[in-house]
């Protein structure tokens, strides 16, 4: 049974999905279980849309899946639960670049993942970044960027961290369009990620929850 | 500072390369063209290339990722990653050619009568005597007052450097080509009165001899943009530009040799000479427009992406190294926005878009996909990221439109029916052929609506983890790798397609049109006039409308530029365009998102689909 809410939502089935949370809940299951199945669902999803069988239109199918889901369990969490996060990530999108579709699926899977994303949106200056992580005692930076241009934004704002004291409190990883190992060198970023599960996987690694 | 010799095999081209140089710099340098997607930065591996002998730098973290141990060892490299350690020999193959490819010319035909942004006087002036020691330019002009009533004030400077001279030879008889009351150039009395317009694109530059007293057009011919070395699309030149500003020289001086050689081979084929150009007209995308004029492109690429000038311009040939008549000018046709420039402008021109009294969309599909709507007298124009899957960028077994390529493409039951350009076997598949591709994958129920591959066809196999269509397979190409399209290709036209859609919608909306309201649709440019129009609509690219209700017409942005270079009265045209367009920013439109992801499924764009 717990198995069918994580493949119903896998493919995408919002009707039975929903059936299922309401069946579940009803039945009195604990809410935080339901809610873990749901992000296993996601999971999955997510690694379909990183094997590129699913799409953009998909994951975001996905997530009002999931945002229905979270309206009908919300009620039976204590607050507590509710916010139980395992670490702060600021993440936004450079300086000179608006292109957000891309972070937008990171920022959603790292969120059902458990984190708590500080999203500071689109041609973010670097002094931005920097004030976020201090306000926030963050200790993940996401960058993200699809201009060749946002090479030397991401470049910029890591030094940034640096010069104000920061750089050994955080890890940065970066991500977008045409980003690489290379480009990851360049920057002086701690690592690059293709996709928003490699940037799950990241955060995970960096905060030492599996 | 130690230099080395690089030889470039096949062509037998050899290049010196300085110490810390890569490769593909070298390459650049001598002329030899390596395709370049990325600009250099390590990101799309279509540098390829073999060092045969010689040393190089250890190979970089990409190269052992995009190389197996054996391929390195056989000397496979990214020409991007390489440098020499001492003198090398080097074979580029032909997939890491910027191969020539089919350029287009030709497009609708229209005419106007000439209006001449100058006049050509027959001028007959009597010789120098003791008695009458007059200068020459000053008798020229005396004669021109006398015979013509015309006040000149000025004479060009190189033109009177050749006065004497000329007037001597030609025995005081001659033709004077005024502009704007002063003496540009003069001819012999029989000599053409030429004019050339060039469509200055990303990609190619197409160029047109023209017969300035009828607007015929004697020759015309197109090459691939030698800029294209510093990357494909105009964001990777740009970045060279803010990078170093030595590249902004060489990449205007490659556009001006090329014009320069293009302008001297169509002379040739006419049997006129570069001289006999009286006026150029050139149009181009901002970008293209601001690197030929040397501008400064930083603030094109960054947020609000402003031109430095939208005006239209006129600048003395001579000042920008272009070999024509002395004291000629160049036109430049006004620009709209950052990305969205005089070539817009000319095609809206061509096409009498811009004064539709029905409900119009005019586009041209590149890279940068520029769409204009036209409703109830008003204009409104944005430009979408299209990227360059369309030109067979991005696409696994994607390639430009040349030789062997793909270009119309038909499944019929567990058969593929292809055509390839020139007819010979195929090696790769170009966007009319990609685009085809995917219209029948997704009308055959191989591909969802969501795009994803669906394994229910002898031809789709997983590859490397990935789903496939098999268009040709290893056996039908006697054993070389098979022609496929990915799943993760069909990812990328469903953005390329979304992001065209999402453009046209975008202009609908702000303007409360629907689809059905659109009466014709203009579709320009190269890719756009081979394409299927039926493939097009099929996947939901175009709105759904009855076919009679498209045109496609070829190159219009260098049809504009023709009746720019013979009448004045197209110029003013062309700046009223330009200052009537209502320019949309994508990226500030809050919608964006919502339309955008929806655009992504294939099929007639819907409001809601799920
Ligand atoms: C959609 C789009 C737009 C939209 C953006 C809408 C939005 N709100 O995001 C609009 C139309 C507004 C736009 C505008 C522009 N765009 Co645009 N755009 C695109 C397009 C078509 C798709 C990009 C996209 O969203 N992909 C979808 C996502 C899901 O892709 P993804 O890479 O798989 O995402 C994953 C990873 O990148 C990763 N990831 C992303 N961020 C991060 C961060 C971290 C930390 C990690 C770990 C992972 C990670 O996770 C994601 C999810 O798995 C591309 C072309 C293309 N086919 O890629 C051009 C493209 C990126 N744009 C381009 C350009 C030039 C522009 C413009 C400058 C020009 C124009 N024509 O308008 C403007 C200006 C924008 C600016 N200053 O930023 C160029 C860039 C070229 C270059 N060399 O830099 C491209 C490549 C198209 C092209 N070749 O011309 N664009
Ligand atoms: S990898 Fe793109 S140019 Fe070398």
């Amino acid at each position: 049974m717990n198995k069918d809410l994580v493949s119903t939502i896998a493919d995408l089935n919002e009707q039975e999905a929903l059936k299922i949370v309401k069946d579940r809940l009803s039945a009195g299951e604990d809410p935080l279980k339901i809610m873990e199945d749901a992000r296993k669902g996601l999971e999955i999803v997510g690694e379909r849309f990183a094997s590129s069988e699913y799409f953009i239109p998909d994951l975001v199918y996905s997530g009002e899946i999931m945002k229905l889901i979270t309206e009908l369990v919300k009620p039976q969490l204590t607050r507590e639960e509710e916010t139980r996060k395992s670490g702060k990530i600021v993440f936004g999108t450079v300086r000179g670049d608006i292109h957000d579709i891309g972070k937008n699926i990171v920022t959603f899977m790292l969120d059902v993942n458990g984190f708590e994303v500080i999203d500071l949106g689109v041609d973010v200056p670097e002094q931005k970044f920097v004030d976020k992580i201090k306000e926030s005692g963050a200790s993940i930076v996401g960058l993200s960027g699809f201009l060749t241009l946002a090479f030397d934004s991401m470049k910029q704002t890591i030094r940034a961290i640096e010069d104000a004291g920061l750089r050994d409190s955080v890890k940065v990883m970066i991500g977008g369009g045409q980003i690489s190992e290379e480009i990851r060198k360049y920057t002086g970023a701690d690592a690059y990620g293709k996709d928003a599960m490699a940037g799950v996987t990241l955060a995970k690694k960096w905060t030492g929850v599996n | 500072m130690s230099e080395f010799t690089i030889n470039f095999e096949p062509l037998g081209l050899r290049g010196k390369c300085k110490n810390n140089e890569s490769l593909l710099e070298c390459a650049r340098r001598s002329g030899v063209g390596i395709n370049s997607i990325c600009g250099g930065t390590g990101a799309c591996h279509a540098c390829r290339v073999q060092v045969l002998s010689g040393t190089v730098s250890r190979p970089s973290t990409v190269e052992y990722k995009v190389f197996t141990s054996k391929e390195l060892k056989e000397g496979w490299r990214l020409a991007c990653q390489t440098y020499p350690i001492s003198d090398c020999k080097i074979t580029v193959p032909a997939d890491s050619m910027t191969t020539s490819q089919r350029l287009q010319v030709e497009g609708l035909e229209k005419k106007v009568s000439p209006e001449l942004p100058f006049q050509v006087y027959h001028v007959k002036i009597a010789p120098p005597s003791l008695e009458t020691p007059v200068a020459d330019a000053d008798r020229l002009i005396q004669a021109l007052n006398n015979q013509h009533r015309l006040r000149c004030t000025s004479v060009d400077i190189d033109t009177l450097r050749d006065i004497p001279g000329q007037l001597r030879s030609w025995n005081w008889e001659s033709q004077v080509v005024v502009r704007n009351k002063e003496v540009v150039t003069i001819l012999y009395q029989k000599s053409r009165q030429l004019g050339l317009a060039i469509d200055l694109g990303t990609t190619k530059i197409a160029a047109y001899l023209i017969d300035m007293n009828s607007g015929q057009t004697l020759a015309a011919r197109g090459i691939m943009n030698p800029q294209i070395n510093y990357g494909e699309d105009i964001i990777s030149r740009i970045n060279k530009v803010i990078k170093s500003s030595e590249a902004a020289v060489v990449m205007q001086r490659l556009t001006l040799d090329a014009i320069n050689e293009l302008s001297a081979d169509l002379c040739a084929a006419a049997g006129a000479r570069p001289e006999e150009i009286l006026e150029t007209v050139v149009v181009g995308n901002t970008a293209m427009h601001h690197l030929f004029l040397r501008l400064p492109v930083k603030q094109l690429a960054f947020s609000p992406f402003v031109p430095a000038v939208s005006l239209a311009l006129e600048v003395r040939a001579r000042d920008l190294g272009l070999n024509i008549a002395p004291g000629a000018y160049v036109y430049l046709m006004p620009n709209i926005a950052g990305f969205v420039g005089a070539d817009h402008v000319s095609m809206l021109l061509a096409t009498d878009a811009w004064k539709a009294k029905e409900t119009t969309i005019a586009l041209d599909i590149g890279t940068n996909t520029e769409v204009s709507l036209i409703y109830g007298g008003k204009i409104t124009t944005t430009s979408c990221a299209s990227g360059p899957a369309f030109e067979g960028g991005h696409i696994k077994h994607g390639m430009r439109a040349a030789a062997g390529a793909i270009e119309r493409l038909r499944i019929d039951g567990d058969k593929v029916q292809y055509q390839t350009i020139n007819g010979g076997p195929p090696v790769g598949i170009c966007g009319s052929g990609i685009l085809d591709a995917l219209a029948q994958l997704y009308q055959a129920n191989i591909i969802d609506n969501s795009g994803r591959i669906i394994d229910s066809h002898p031809r789709v196999r997983v590859h490397k983890g990935q789903r496939e269509f098999v268009l040709v397979s290893e056996e039908e190409r006697n054993g070389k790798p098979a022609i496929t399209i990915t799943q993760h290709d069909v990812r990328e036209l469903q953005l390329a397609k979304a992001a065209i859609r999402t453009g046209i919608q975008i202009l609908l909306d702000i303007s409360l049109c629907s689809e059905d309201d659109i009466k014709q649709v203009i579709i320009a440019g190269a890719f756009g006039s081979y394409i299927n129009i039926d493939s097009a609509v099929a996947i939901g690219m175009m709105p759904s409308l009855p076919l009679n209700r498209f045109q496609q017409v070829g190159n219009a942005a260098g049809m504009g530029a023709r009746l720019a270079l013979i009448s004045t009265r197209s110029r003013a045209k062309a700046q009223a365009i330009a200052s009537r367009v209502k320019y949309v920013e994508l990226a500030s439109s809050p919608e964006f998102n919502k339309v955008f992801v929806q655009a992504n499924y294939l099929g007639p764009y819907q409001i809601t689909n799920k």
